[in-house]
């Protein structure tokens, strides 16, 4: 991204007063060869700078003591005082918990599931019913978060609830589970309504690159002779193993940046010791009782991590599977 | 590179600069209009100052409202009374209202982070930020210079408008409570359902002893309502309404006046969260009680606004601890539906004989208002509109409605609802309030109460006692008329019974949102929430246990911290009321 940018800025430099300078270094000699791809680029380039780096501004927030009213001169400046504030305070620790233990259950279902999905869906022959599923599977996707909150809660009630009415009918509670009242079920809940809600849009991808896959090799591995599951585990399996990795490599990147979304909707006053997440916490302390600079110094510390967890998670790929994104 | 590729890239560049032009294209445009809209501001400010009399500039002008609570009846004054108010005044309200359960703290948090707030705002408790942030006007000139019917509305009564004894300046004008409100009839207390009251006799409703055996007796009787499980009782837990259902029914039934979340020792004014009074423990401990008979509704703590809304609505739910407001729009379904037996009568329960409800005690001027914004292009024009709202022709718009179609002035000068209105003032009350705009206009300015009469020697309000009666339902009459009363404040203690309250209504009071009082406030309200809960689920032989460390848990959060500097604050708030020396 960094080079991105200064490729941008040079490139605008250049372009002005576009002086063909032939001794100059082969770098200028490629921008000026290549002026006009960089001219289309520059917009973007521009549309990146305003809204992802200019935005960074606001981070001086976390070192003064901000005041809506006053202008940035007459702010206070209280050093890292929100800063020790924030890793002084016990329930950051308690919500720093619960977010890495939601994201990372999210991680290891949300990450296998759409796969295995894709795979065998894969695998169906008929193509109607083929598409039928995944069509189905993907809609839950544009449904919103307000929506599966409402229905999670209607289907997890004591009276008519679609789950505790089968559970019972199973015989396998003798009276209903009042489940949203249980703070240690809340982790499992959050991430079954995910698991409904992203698996097919999740394995569309996943479809994507399988189609990408010779069907050659198929073909050979067959008159070799594969079975199906072979043929998943060695064609199909490593076939799409870079789509994996950088998909793995950005989720870990936002581990601790989830959204609060799904938390919000679903929570109430009795799960918040396992509910409440990063961003919930910033608005419950920050913004919403006008810590304007407290929040900031939350989510800038949410944005620092998530950085050094990509750059890890990039390194470590990188080192063992010679694939990466940078 | 050939010429047919440059041409490419050409086009594509074309393209692009075409496309950021017409956004900087609309950019301006929207300036343009800014500018415009600017301009029409300072016609009409210079209008305004060259007409001295206020009511006579009516040039159309725009005012952009928000509301902390919600209105889900606003019809953007395509009502009968918002056409009568644009014809005399030339303001239209756009209003905005908060969604959901209301509140407006999410809303107004991000108006006081992003500046960026509407004309005029009904902030309720969440003014404090926007007057930290600098961004509401000082109303005290104004209020001086240019609104002769507030001044004569508040007379005495300005000092009770400061904010505090530091910043003596007047942010906003109390709308939510009406001046010299006598309360004719009780909205809050205990309720129960008046066909619950019929079958079992109208016994005794005085404690919560009789309140629990009503409940049980009933539901034995009658399992189910409609083909569904009867629910003896259910609280509103969701968000902020936890305070009204289920953690002020506790001082209120142990003998105390709402301050909102504190307990005001009245000889040395020594604030205390309330939940640290023994009584108050007793009384979860009766709702504990109540959940393990199984009388209180599962889903108290887990359902939302609406799902409780709808089991109201229902018919289903026999008993409710809560304020009229709060399930109004449930019980308006019932009442539309004709299922009048299903609406509830109110009773001043407390826990013992000793305790007496002190819902009608007198906490004199102390509501929240209307506030205006530091950028508002012509906050004389708006003080102006406010003061004709706080006029008795506005005041009599509002409470009554137009003259000829919501009410009639007969013979003698006495104004009469007719009886077609009136009907529908109770059958048909959600779509009646949207065509004829009345209730809707009640936070736009400030007002009498209910029993102060006007200058034609009508009453202000339609809420007077006759009123009152001709608006209860035959079955409510019936009920009534079993307790011997006319109305339901006839059982409750009345207004004499107590002193006024030196310090008014504390739940009014802003807070400091600098430093760690809103911390330390935020912080016991997630233990509140969580542990009372908590306390009421357990089981019966755990109760102490799950309440004593929720209040030692109070205490390490920082609550004595946060009750000295409250203390502070209450007695600042008298002696600029009062003028004592404390």
């Amino acid at each position: 991204m960094k080079a991105l940018t200064e490729n941008g800025v040079t490139a605008n430099e250049s372009v002005t007063p576009a002086p063909p300078t032939k001794r100059k270094s082969g770098f200028w000699k490629s921008v000026v060869q290549q002026k006009y791809l960089y001219l289309m680029s520059l917009p973007f380039v521009i549309w990146v700078f305003i809204f992802s780096y200019l935005p960074l501004w606001g981070w001086t927030m976390a070192f003064q003591n901000y005041k809506p009213a006053k202008s940035f001169g007459e702010q206070k400046w209280v050093g890292l005082d929100n800063f020790k504030e924030l890793f002084s305070d016990d329930r950051f620790y308690l919500v720093l918990r619960n977010t890495l233990a939601m994201s990372g259950l999210g991680l290891v279902f949300g990450f296998v599931v759409p796969i295995l999905f894709a795979v065998l869906l894969n695998e169906l022959k008929g193509s109607l019913f083929k598409r039928t599923v995944q069509t189905v599977s993907y809609l839950p996707h544009f449904v919103s978060w307000v929506v599966v909150g409402g229905l999670v809660y209607k289907m997890l009630a004591i009276e008519g609830g679609g789950v505790n009415d089968l559970l019972l009918w199973l015989n396998i509670i003798d009276e209903p589970i009042q489940f949203m009242a249980q703070p240690k079920m809340f982790w499992g809940i959050v991430t079954v309504s995910d698991l409904w809600k992203e698996t097919g849009w999740n394995a569309i991808i996943y479809l994507a690159a399988i189609t990408g896959i010779d069907k050659e090799l198929y073909e050979a591995a067959k008159v070799d002779g594969a079975g199906r599951i072979k043929q998943m585990f060695h064609i199909t399996l490593p076939g799409i193993r870079t789509t994996i990795t950088v998909l793995l490599i950005m989720s870990i990147g936002h581990m601790v940046s989830t959204g609060f979304e799904k938390q919000f909707q679903l929570t109430n006053s009795l799960l918040t010791d396992y509910s409440e997440v990063l961003d919930l916490y910033a608005l419950n302390y920050g913004i919403k009782i006008a810590r304007f600079s407290y929040g900031t110094a939350i989510s800038m510390f949410t944005s620092v991590v998530s950085v050094i967890l990509l750059l890890i998670a990039n390194g470590v790929s990188k080192k063992l599977t010679k694939e990466s994104i940078m | 590179m050939n010429r047919k590729s440059t041409k490419t890239v050409f086009t594509l560049m074309l393209l692009s600069t075409m496309l950021i032009a017409g956004c900087g294209g609309n950019n301006n445009n929207a300036a343009n209009n800014a500018a415009n809209s600017g301009n029409t501001g300072t016609n009409t400010g210079s209008e305004a100052a060259g007409n001295n009399a206020a009511a006579e500039d009516t040039s159309p002008m725009t005012i952009t409202f928000f509301g902390a609570d919600t209105s889900p009846n606003w019809n953007n004054m395509q009502d009968d009374v918002g056409k009568a108010i644009t014809e005399k005044t030339g303001v239209t309200i756009e209003a905005e209202y908060d969604v959901a359960s209301g509140g407006g703290e999410d809303k107004i948090s991000l108006m006081a982070a992003s500046a960026d707030m509407p004309d005029l705002i009904f902030a309720k408790g969440n003014l404090g930020k926007l007057i930290d942030a600098g961004m509401v006007l000082d109303l005290t000139d104004l209020i001086e210079e240019h609104a002769p019917n507030m001044k004569k509305l508040f007379s005495e009564n300005m000092n009770r408008l400061k904010y505090s004894n530091e910043d003596q300046a007047i942010y906003s004008i109390p709308t939510n409570a009406g001046v010299n409100q006598q309360s004719f009839d009780a909205t809050g207390g205990f309720e129960l359902q008046h066909r619950v009251l019929k079958e079992l006799g109208y016994p005794e409703i005085r404690t919560t002893a009789d309140f629990e055996k009503a409940l049980k007796d009933y539901v034995a009787l009658h399992p189910e309502t409609d083909g569904q499980p009867t629910i003896p009782l259910t609280l509103n837990a969701d968000d902020w309404k936890i305070m009204i259902t289920v953690t002020n029914p506790a001082f209120i039934s142990t003998g105390l006046p709402d301050d909102g979340e504190y307990y005001i020792n009245p000889e040395n004014y020594e604030a205390q969260l309330h939940y640290k009074r023994p009584e108050e423990k007793e009384y979860f401990r009766w709702l504990n009680g109540l959940y393990a008979q199984g009388l209180l509704d599962k889903d108290t703590f887990v359902q939302k606004d609406d799902q409780y809304k709808a089991k109201i609505a229902s018919g289903r739910v026999l008993g409710l601890i809560s304020q009229e407001w709060e399930y109004q729009d449930a019980e308006n379904a019932l009442k539309s539906a004709g299922k009048h037996d299903y609406t509830y009568a109110h009773f001043p329960v407390t826990m013992s004989e000793e305790y007496q409800d002190h819902s009608f005690q007198q906490t004199g001027i102390d509501g929240y208002g209307l506030a205006i914004s530091a950028e508002a292009k012509d906050p004389v024009r708006i003080i102006k509109f406010l003061d004709w709202m706080a006029s008795e022709e506005g005041q009599v718009l509002r409470n009554w409605g137009i003259e000829g179609k919501h009410y009639t002035v007969n013979a003698d000068g006495v104004r009469e609802v007719p009886a077609e209105i009136k009907d529908r003032k109770v059958n048909d009350v959600n779509n009646f309030t949207k065509e004829s705009g009345i209730g809707l206009y009640g936070v736009f300015g400030a007002k009498y109460g209910d029993g102060v009469k006007d200058s034609t020697g009508n009453y202000y309000t339609t809420s007077f006692p006759e009123e009152i009666v001709a608006s209860y339902s035959d079955v409510e009459k019936e009920s009534l008329a079993a307790y011997k009363a006319t109305t339901w404040k006839d059982l409750f203690p009345a207004e004499d019974a107590f002193p006024t309250k030196e310090w008014g209504a504390l739940y009014n009071m802003p807070t400091p949102t600098d430093g760690q009082y809103q911390v330390i406030y935020q912080k016991t309200q997630d233990i509140i929430r969580k542990r009372i809960p908590e306390a009421i689920l357990s089981a019966p032989a755990d109760f102490d246990k799950v309440y004593d460390a929720f209040l030692a848990e109070l205490d390490k959060a920082g609550a004595k911290d946060m009750e000295a500097e409250y203390t502070g604050l209450v007695k600042q708030r008298v002696e600029l009321w009062t003028g004592k020396d404390l």
